[in-house]
């Protein structure tokens, strides 16, 4: 049956004249822009570098891409509600340094404590501190119609000044929190299982295993929830939404509440996976988050986006890094690929959005 | 058949489209289609929608790019790329679809893209210039309206003018129509009818593009009728008869335009009990409807129609005012609570709050009914896209798949979709603002069907209409508004279109 | 009382006609311009007052000791050693009962020097700077005409300014450290580690370290010379053993150092280029890289993340260390060193330099000379104060 449809497809491809033919493939070329892009990349490097195809350099880039998915994934709601949210990165390092602070053997900002609470009760403090700033942001932005970029540059600055006072708390005096407990860092870091190679074996940290499980529960609500029909309904036409009976405040706030969470799961897993947390943590790290979005085909337009996308954005923005480094490249030029990468990746997105004229 | 207008004419041709074709993917949109303007002339385009009208005067004016054929325009052969050539070259155009800054005012609409500069040496635009130029037209097409009111500020019939007074100023030899009348009243046509009469008489060509039979067989000199991409023909005006144009526009008869009344009318189940808006002039609108009843309402544009839809809905905020359901007072404060009482609404501006364009068809029927399509927490893709699936067959929407973005359908389709969409919420009301504005005659007689088919459900329908004829013909009662209140209730089998107008004019 | 003398300042300081009314009248009656005022109201000061006196009446009592307010320009809030200094320095103008006001500049030049407006039109006596553009003498100058203009002196700290420039103002100070010094001292802390356990640290052999360098920021001039010196120092000492010198671990890279891309020195960045560069760099492999050397040390802790995750500097001390050497001593790092993550660092001595800060200050507003009461031995020549550096390798 495919294959008929197969058959069917390449005889009427046939039947076109050679200048529809480019055209066509053409259009097929530039729709997949982005894989062939990381296809062509990846054999790049690997002909100047062998060693980025080997088993540890492709875990590397998995797991780095798995360490910033997690705030990806909210900010990419945000941008289906053709907004954004510049408070990510403060809100990674405010939950950075909560988790960093309690789950320690030091105390220093909470010198009256004496032992670390039980990891759970930490990561749900964390989930309520970034699902309050969310709940700010979105409130801000359903109730009062403020853009989400207003809203969330503030909501940015009160946060950042939250983290400084956080970190004066109690003996700290500003200083990097560290001296953090075995528990937390092996539940993040530890060995999640490893590949045998010929030479040693490859480990793949626990925290893989903790953004494929957020990308499935990403996926599941972004396409299988009423919530997650609402947020691409208002994203598309948020008047139409209404009239169409959808609660769009409520709407617009769960995604910024649920965009929170995701920002506070990521400062979780930063926390331990750097192994310290400063003022510094985080910062414009919601700069990547929304480049990553972009890439994948999460539109400004509104209503359009995919987990997929999103996963495919990081993952190629990882490559890069790790590529690049492979390469020897010089940071200078990092900067300036990732923006041609950027701007490309949007002018080809927007591409399929225009009108055939 | 005839081929083109008589060759005695020629000398007097305006414009002359030849052998146009443009293919879209999958379709051709055009198939070799001829158009022949002559000057002092209107020329009427006709077709059901999907038949290419827009898309051969898109071609025209440089929106779409023809795949072959020949555009002459005064014997002179063209090829604009852009509108601004076009324009800049004497072909103007109405759009069907308002395209304006709306937060800007009129001037600057009218002006726009053309600024005029103080003077040569000074390259600052001339705020006075714009406003005396506006003026002048205006004054010239007897348009009322101050050329700095803010366009959002203005009701669309308003802005519709805007819109041709800004095809004049370009002083146009051609200028084409699109539905143009779509959303005036009577009054307001007959305005239009007064200026296109006017640039005839100056020898512009007009060409018209519309569905309503009786305007085109009042105002236009020449038909033209194209079906599926293709010309069918070409005769003047006084030779057609209604059913003739119908017969060539879908290729069958059409004997009716409206369907057999068979539904029942049953008891009292909606009253609305002294409805005044917060921040419109409706006010103290009091009626009942029944069950298996198509209630319409009438009106002038701006006299509370829908506005009293909306406040039922509750997507616009009430003062005052009680509705009951059954006997029990509903609430109504919005659109989800509306919705869980049974109520649904259909609005006039479908691109606005009617569509979620990017989104595809699936999505756009089942936004209202998601609960339904639960199992468990998690929503089930086979009754989401069951229920679409019924909805595209009940409603014969045309469309190649659900996953099909819906704004790539005729707008005939797109309302079906919408109209399936509240189906599926099974409303006991049914509120319906314009819901045949801009559809082609064989998909309004369609809605027309769809209606009284509801109405047999003992649902109840409230619709809202300018076209009166489609009131008459579909509804068993008919409220007329005027200057935001109750002005009359007739029964459609008794009343006529001059009784309406009648009350229609009491308060405005 | 008190409120006299502080209008009186303020008169002063702006070269009011009033000044002729004050303690400093016999100086001047014909209105002094206002660089003349300040000066005038100095040299009484340094021959009533000599040190001696000036100490014990700050001791006996703090709240009248000074009067004014001094103004603290940090360059971010976010650093961490700048941290310590901000506490040390707030406690510092605590006890000795000085006013102040501290601001965040945000890595913002801009903002920094609007917040220097905004603190002159308040009144402020005195201004503690600490720069954020580093190596722009215009943005030195142009901070030294305002206070100028407004007659206050002004304490340049931590980065550094030129000498040229804070010579020409006989109210600036800039009390910093040797910023090439913390190079010279991590290079040749690790230059003298690696003679001691040149063996263990060469982990496959081949005569040769193969190191990486973790530099915080581009175009900053402590960077540059952490980066500089911390590789030849250590190849001096090297050299004097007859060992070999360092080896970048990758040779295709001309740099010879990875750089936080946003500019913030981050534990995340060092993290983030270690995993990948280990993904590469094995013992496996046999080209594992045997050092680590980071411009600070939050770049040093995220290094030993890395570090730990693919199973080295294991905190039990069952695995291979790498060395990690990194600068401040902060916290974070003197806790990784005690626990043998980590080998050493360079201690900026933030109290240090926050005493010697609100020491000047007080100096200046008291009008005693402005190197009184400071270690003559810190002091370089009649512009600057070097806060000594000391290495930290463990207690």
């Amino acid at each position: 049956m495919a294959e008929n449809k197969l058959k069917a497809k390449g005889a009427a491809f046939n039947e076109l004249s050679s200048k529809e033919k480019s055209k066509k493939v053409i259009d097929l070329l530039l729709n997949n822009a982005m894989y062939i892009i990381i296809v062509l990349a990846v054999i790049y490097i690997s002909i100047k570098v062998p060693a980025f195809i080997k088993l540890p350099s492709i875990v590397n880039v998995i797991s780095l891409t798995a360490a910033k998915l997690p705030i990806a994934l909210g900010i990419g709601g945000c941008i289906v509600l053709t907004g954004t949210d510049i408070s990510a990165g403060r809100v990674v390092g405010l939950t950075a340094c909560i988790s960093a602070s309690l789950l320690t053997t030091t105390f220093k900002v909470f010198p009256n404590m004496t032992s670390a609470p039980p990891i759970i009760v930490v990561l749900l403090l964390v989930l309520v501190v970034g699902g309050l700033v969310g709940l700010v942001n979105g409130f801000s932005v359903a109730k009062f119609k403020l853009h989400p970029f207003i809203v969330t540059l503030s909501t940015q600055l009160i946060v950042y000044g939250i983290i400084l006072m956080y970190l004066m708390n109690g003996t700290n005096n500003g200083q990097t929190l560290s001296g953090l407990t075995e528990g937390y860092r092996s539940l993040i870091t530890g060995t999640l299982f490893s590949i045998p190679t010929a030479t040693g074996s490859v480990a793949v940290p626990k925290y893989v295993l903790y953004s494929i499980i957020l990308v499935v529960v990403m996926w599941v609500i972004w396409n299988k929830t009423t919530f997650g029909k609402n947020m691409f309904a208002v994203g598309s036409n948020e008047e139409a939404a209404n009239v169409s009976g959808v609660n769009v405040s409520k709407t617009i706030m769960m995604v910024f509440v649920l965009a929170g969470m995701m920002y506070a799961v990521t400062g979780f897993l930063d926390g331990a996976r750097i192994a310290s947390a400063n003022a510094n943590t985080g910062l414009n790290y919601e700069c990547d988050a929304i480049a990553a979005c972009v890439i994948g085909g999460v539109s400004f337009v509104g209503g359009i986006g995919r987990i997929s996308g999103i996963v495919v954005g990081v993952l190629l923005l990882q490559i890069i890094f790790a590529g690049l480094n492979f390469l020897a490249v010089d940071a200078n030029m990092l900067y300036i690929i990732k923006g041609l990468i950027i701007l490309i990746a949007c002018a080809i997105d927007m591409r399929k959005y225009l009108v055939k004229k | 058949m005839e081929k083109q207008i008589t060759s005695s004419d020629s000398k007097n041709v305006l414009l002359k489209m030849e052998g146009i074709c443009k293919d879209f993917p999958g379709v051709k949109a055009l198939d070799n289609v001829s158009l022949t303007v002559r000057a002092g002339t209107v020329h009427a385009l006709m077709g059901e929608n999907g038949a290419g009208k827009s898309t051969l005067m898109k071609c025209l004016f440089g929106v779409y790019n023809k795949d072959s054929g020949h555009i002459y325009l005064e014997g002179k052969e063209i090829n604009f790329k852009t509108s601004k050539e076009a324009l800049e070259n004497g072909v103007a155009m109405v759009h069907q679809e308002l395209n304006q800054a709306l937060k800007r005012n009129v001037m600057d609409n009218m002006w726009l893209g053309r600024f005029p500069k103080i003077s040569k040496w000074c390259p600052l635009t001339s705020e006075k210039k714009m406003y005396d130029a506006t003026k002048e037209v205006f004054e010239e097409l007897e348009v009322n309206v101050d050329p700095k009111t803010v366009m959002s500020r203005m009701p669309v019939s308003q802005r519709q003018m805007v819109e041709i007074a800004k095809a004049v100023s370009f002083h146009s030899k051609v200028i084409v129509f699109d539905e143009p009348t779509s959303s005036l009243t009577e009054e307001e046509v007959e305005h239009l009818f007064r200026i296109i009469n006017m640039l005839r008489d100056r020898g512009c060509g007009i060409i018209y593009i519309s569905h309503k039979m009786e305007e085109i067989l009042r105002i236009s000199d020449d038909v033209t009728i194209m079906r599926d991409g293709q010309w069918v023909a070409t005769r003047p005006a006084k030779e057609l008869t209604m059913n003739e144009i119908i017969r060539l526009m879908v290729g069958r008869e059409l004997t009716n335009r409206y369907p057999v009344k068979d539904n029942k009318v049953g008891d009292t189940i909606l009253q609305v009990k002294n409805l005044t808006a917060q921040y419109s002039q409706l006010r103290d609108v009091s009626f009942e409807a029944k069950a298996g009843e198509v209630l319409g309402v009438a009106g002038l544009d701006g006299s509370g129609r829908t506005e009293l839809l909306e406040n039922i809905f509750g997507i616009a905020t009430r003062k005052e005012g009680e509705i009951y359901l059954h006997g029990k007072q509903v609430m109504n404060r919005n659109a989800r609570e509306s919705l869980a009482n049974k109520f649904a609404m259909l609005t006039e501006e479908r691109r606005a709050t009617g569509i979620f364009g990017i989104l595809d068809i699936q999505a756009n029927t089942t936004i209202s009914s998601l609960p339904k399509y639960k199992k468990g927490p998690l929503l089930n893709d086979k009754l989401l896209s069951e229920s679409t699936e019924w909805g595209i067959k009940a409603m014969r929407t045309k469309t190649p798949t659900q996953k099909t973005q819906i704004r790539s359908l005729s707008g005939g389709n797109q309302q079906k979709v919408i109209l399936a969409r509240w189906l599926l919420t099974e409303p006991e009301v049914l509120l319906l603002d314009e819901p045949t504005r801009g559809i082609d005659v064989g998909a309004k007689y369609e809605i027309y069907q769809l209606i009284l088919d509801l109405a047999k459900q003992g649902k109840t329908v409230i619709m809202v209409s300018s076209e009166m004829p489609e009131l008459l013909g579909v509804c068993d009662r008919i409220l007329v508004m005027s200057g935001g209140r109750l002005s009359g209730e007739v029964s459609a089998q008794e009343t006529s279109q001059e009784e309406i107008m009648t009350l229609a004019a009491k308060y405005a | 009382m008190k409120r006299k003398i502080a209008v009186l300042m303020v008169a002063t300081m702006t070269a009011a006609s009033l000044a002729a009314c004050g303690g400093a009248g016999e100086t001047a009656t014909t209105a002094p311009a206002a660089e003349e005022a300040p000066a005038a109201e100095e040299a009484p000061a340094e021959e009533e007052a000599p040190a001696e006196e000036e100490a014990p009446a700050a001791e006996e009592a703090p709240a009248a000791a000074v009067d004014g307010t001094v103004s603290v320009f940090y360059y971010t809030y976010g650093d961490t050693y700048i941290s310590s200094v901000r506490s040390a320095l707030d406690a510092a103008f605590d006890s000795a009962g000085v006013a102040y006001q501290d601001y965040d500049s945000n890595n913002s030049q801009t903002t920094q020097t609007e917040q220097i407006d905004t603190a002159i039109a308040q009144g402020t006596s005195l201004l503690v700077v600490n720069q954020v553009d580093t190596g722009s003498d215009d943005t030195t100058k142009n901070i030294i005409e305002k206070a100028t203009t407004a007659g206050i002196p002004v304490v340049f700290f931590n980065r550094s300014v030129s000498e040229e420039v804070v010579t020409a103002y006989d109210k600036a100070v800039f009390v910093g450290t040797d910023y090439e010094m913390a190079g010279h001292m991590q290079g040749e802390l690790i230059g003298q580690y690696l003679v001691d356990n040149y063996d263990a640290v060469d982990l496959n052999g081949d005569g040769v370290i193969s190191y990486v360098m973790f530099k915080g920021q581009e175009g900053n001039a402590e960077a540059d010379a952490r980066t500089q010196y911390g590789v030849e120092d250590a190849n001096k000492v090297l050299a004097d053993a007859g060992k070999e010198a360092l080896s970048f671990y990758d040779s295709n890279n001309s740099n010879k150092y990875l750089v936080d891309q946003g500019g913030a020195w981050s534990a995340a960045a060092a993290t983030d280029y270690l995993q990948t560069a280990l993904s590469q760099y094995s013992e496996a492999n046999n080209n594992m890289i045997e050092l680590v050397i980071a411009n600070n040390d939050e770049m040093a802790i995220g290094a030993i993340t890395a570090l730990q995750n693919a199973g080295y500097n294991k905190e039990d001390g069952s695995a291979t260390v790498i060395p990690v050497f990194g600068v401040d001593a902060t916290d974070a790092a003197k806790d990784a060193i005690n626990k043998g993550t980590m080998i050493g660092t360079i201690k900026q001595d933030a109290e240090g330099m926050a005493n010697t800060i609100s020491q000047i200050s007080q100096n200046f507003m008291g009008g005693a000379d402005k190197f009184a009461e400071v270690d003559s031995a810190n002091v370089v020549g009649t512009w600057r104060v070097n806060i000594p550096y000391a290495t930290y390798t463990g207690e």
